[in-house]
């Protein structure tokens, strides 16, 4: 007899997560909210107990023990159980207690000091480079885990408005469902144990619990949805009233896989990345306009039919929107409307935001001049919010079967001028520990080439599980770096990575001795691009190209890559 | 709007060739009849180069804000051309005289033909490379040339025993095993002659009615590994050429320079300050 088995594919693939007993179960069902989330409301193939049994675990922390770092990408929302945590208000942590470097852009003399205190070995580190300081140390927990503690809690305590969340309230949810960085720090004052959520479990908690549901939903409002339709030109002119009627309809929804880098690398092995079949699809074309859809966070693809497949037009980052178009066109013309003309599909994963018709209707598009109204859909050649420029869909589809849209400073090599000299490559080796930090080569359309080198991500997946935050952003949206003396050489952005752009190296001494730990073993730090943040100049890859054939580009806007490629 | 590379190109070029001309007149209707004419033109000249051979030290120190290396070529290429205006006037167009002069103008002439020819290649040859795919880093050439050529060996003797018969291998041996062994065809690749590479075709089409289809297929896939190494040879003989031009243009520079100041040196000590 062939029995089947009813459990869900991705509790398969990620049983590591939970960590969970009977008895563990039973206490936690005991607690609220728990205790008042009804199990008949989940479905048989994903049941309450399941999801906490798979997506959830017990995590204790200690006194001054770090739980989330403001700026880190997390993956997962936390309640307490027992025990109290802090939030940090203002002022925030520094950056040497975060286990992140205050980058400081070099001044004209320490550029010249280069020039005879430069190793001749490749990677040396300096002591004072590893040194971690003496605000914070490291500690193993159970596991092996490695997390952040901080050494004096009062001092923090004295120096930092903080504010206390107690056992039964969440915290890092909006975090975790949007896919932005973590707002705040939260550190251990006392002994506190955690129940920490995946974003998996947290959503399907929310989707079968509707107090849950609300209760979330409300937080994500008031905190988040606020400040980020702010950023946006359509509705920064609107006034308080009618923002908070936009706010009050606002749908959320989240597509696609939360850790796709691991899919997306699957993918490529398998040769199958652009399957765009495949992609969860957030708007179908032909449908009814039911709403502007807002990418919050992650990338969705605008494409349209084409034979039997469809052809990519353009690709969403966050911030951008699709089907204003549309919905201004039907507002004018009440008696030829038309439906979606393009299919948004996820890719990899997006969060995104529906302000329904009717609102946009009502409230956005009286309010916009005429003039800064969408052209009407027949009018146009190309359809969408966004135009492609001279792009032809060749390089439109290459950029989005590699994913580079998600890039900042993608590194690109126009070919027909690069004379293949190397001269990026020394200067890059010249300004980095005699080691550059790319490779000259990578994926070709036509005669682009994409450098190996790291993108500084706009949804950088790297920054995802670094235990001790060495890895960060060096300002907000800026360049993401390592912080030499707190990476621990675990490797977890190396493997998070979809592009393979972060090396392990083993690191020297000054005389070129490698330096080995307390086992014998080389110690290994993550190294990748860091855009030069400390060289003066910017650069140096781009800097040192003879033939102009070098340029790191912001491919979230692509009217600059179809200006370069003329 | 932004206007594509080619079209700047050409306008830089225009403006620079007509307000070459323009200088030039203007040098012989005032500058030339002046009495110390030769000293300025030399004192230029030898300044100039000075500040062209400097590029070459700045590439090695990219961590000094000493602006880009775009902005110092397109200055080495405009001044470069601009010295053989200035080194004409020097020498007041006419041929020069005694060794030592004449080997310093033969200097001149090779570091600014050097120079043209490195400018040529650079602006032709990385079209060529891409249009011919590809690509490959120069370093890892011989990497790769080593992984096609145990390919090629492991098919040969793969076809043996399946054929029962040598014919395959015998062909290796005797017409493929020199190609696979290095870089080959240097000079064809440099000027785009495709005949060696249509010759070994038509040596393995040839071959194919003697062979069985085990071995047709076997033979198939060497013909595609030759296709192969002929492009990696393609790219070895154009990247190495990009490479190997700097080699006789930085020497020669080096060259010109100590030249010049023994030039220089020779001028004051013998000329007496007359002119």
């Amino acid at each position: 007899m062939i029995i089947s088995s009813e459990r869900p594919e991705r509790w398969d693939e990620s049983t590591s997560f939970g960590n969970m007993s009977e008895a563990d179960l039973d206490r936690l069902l005991s607690l609220s909210p728990f205790k008042e989330i009804k199990p008949d409301a989940f479905p048989k193939r994903l049941p309450l107990r399941g999801i906490l049994q798979h997506d959830t675990r017990l995590r204790k922390y200690s006194r001054g023990e770090i739980v989330v770092r403001q700026g880190d990408h997390g993956t997962s929302a936390f309640m307490i159980i027992s025990g109290e945590v802090r939030v940090v208000l203002q002022p925030e942590l520094p950056a040497s207690i975060l286990g992140r470097k205050d980058t400081v852009r070099r001044s004209l003399f320490r550029s010249l000091t280069q020039l005879w205190s430069n190793s001749k070995n490749p990677e040396t580190r300096q002591p004072h480079e590893l040194s971690l300081g003496d605000e914070v140390a490291s500690r193993q927990a159970d596991g092996g885990e490695v997390r952040v503690v901080l050494q004096d809690v009062p001092r923090v305590l004295d120096r930092h408005q903080t504010a206390v969340i107690e056992a039964g309230e969440f915290f890092g949810e909006i975090s975790a469902l949007g896919r932005i960085p973590r707002t705040a720090t939260v550190f251990c004052e006392k002994d506190a144990e955690l129940l920490e959520i995946r974003w998996q479990g947290l959503r399907d908690l929310m989707r079968h619990d509707k107090n849950l549901r609300q209760r979330i939903d409300q937080i994500y409002r008031e905190r988040a949805l606020a400040s980020h339709l702010l950023t946006l030109p359509l509705f920064n002119a609107l006034p308080p009233e009618k923002l908070e009627k936009v706010i009050a309809s606002a749908e959320f929804l989240t597509f696609g896989e939360y850790d796709w880098s691991g899919d997306y690398k699957r993918m490529v092995k398998s040769g199958s990345a652009n399957a765009s079949d495949k992609e969860p699809v957030v708007v179908q074309e032909g449908d009814y306009v039911n709403g502007l859809v807002l990418v919050r966070a992650g990338f969705a693809r605008l494409s349209r039919k084409f034979g039997r497949g469809q052809r990519t037009l353009n690709y969403l980052g966050a911030g951008q929107h699709y089907g204003l178009q549309e919905i201004a066109h039907n507002w004018r013309k009440k008696n030829s409307t038309v439906p979606f003309q393009n299919t948004l599909t996820a890719i990899g994963y997006s969060h995104v935001i529906v302000i329904p018709t009717a609102i946009i209707e009502e409230l956005v598009l009286p309010a916009m001049p005429v003039a800064q109204l969408p052209p009407l859909v027949e009018t146009t050649a190309q359809a969408g919010d966004s135009t492609t420029g001279a792009m032809d869909a060749d390089m439109m589809e290459f950029l989005a079967e590699h994913r580079f849209f998600n890039g900042t400073a993608t590194m690109l090599i126009d070919l027909d001028q690069c004379t293949r000299c190397d001269d990026c490559v020394r200067a890059c080796a010249a300004t980095h520990n005699n080691n550059p930090r790319f490779l000259r080569h990578g994926p070709i359309n036509g005669n682009i080439m994409i450098a190996n080198a790291c993108m500084h991500c706009s949804d950088p997946v790297c920054m995802i599980g670094c235990p001790t935050g060495a890895i960060h952003r060096q300002t907000f949206e800026g360049e993401v770096v390592i912080n030499q003396a707190t990476c621990i050489g675990c490797q977890t952005c190396a493997n998070n990575c979809p592009y393979e752009a972060i090396r392990m190296v083993e690191v020297r001494d000054k005389k070129g001795r490698l330096l080995v730990d307390k086992d014998m073993k080389s110690i290994l730090k993550a190294t990748k691009c860091d855009l030069c943040v400390e060289q003066f100049g910017g650069p140096a890859c781009q800097r040192a190209c003879p033939h102009d054939a070098l340029v790191r580009m912001n491919m979230g806007s692509l009217d600059h890559f179809a200006q370069w490629l003329k | 709007m932004r206007i594509s590379r080619k079209t700047q190109w050409a306008v830089r070029l225009f403006f620079f060739v007509l307000a070459s001309v323009l200088l030039a007149l203007w040098f012989k209707e005032n500058i030339a009849a002046l009495p110390r004419a030769t000293y300025l033109t030399g004192w230029l000249l030898l300044t100039l180069m000075v500040i062209l051979t400097v590029y070459n030290g700045r590439k090695k120190i990219p961590f000094l804000p000493l602006a880009t290396s775009k902005g110092w070529l397109q200055f080495h290429i405009y001044a470069g051309f601009f010295t053989l205006l200035l080194f004409v006037a020097h020498i007041r167009f006419r041929a020069p005289t005694g060794w030592f002069e004449g080997s310093l103008a033969l200097l001149y002439a090779l570091v600014m033909g050097s120079g043209i020819l490195g400018l040529i290649l650079s602006r032709t040859f990385p079209k060529r490379l891409t249009t011919r795919g590809g690509e490959v880093i120069f370093e890892t050439i011989p990497v790769v040339r080593r992984s096609f050529r145990e390919r090629a060996e492991a098919l040969a003797l793969q076809s043996i025993p399946e054929a029962k018969a040598s014919t395959v291998a015998d062909f290796y041996a005797q017409e493929l095993a020199g190609f696979f062994s290095g870089p080959r065809h240097f000079w064809q690749h440099l000027f785009e002659v495709r005949s060696p590479l249509n010759r070994l075709l038509k040596k393995i089409e040839n071959l194919n009615r003697f062979l069985n289809d085990q071995e047709r297929d076997v033979m198939r896939q060497i013909a595609d590994l030759v296709r192969q190494k002929d492009g990696l040879d393609y790219h070895h003989s154009l990247q190495l050429t990009l490479k190997l031009w700097l080699f006789a243009h930085i020497p020669l520079t080096y060259s010109l320079l100590i030249f010049s100041v023994v030039h220089v040196v020779l001028v004051y000590a013998f000329s007496g300050g007359a002119r």
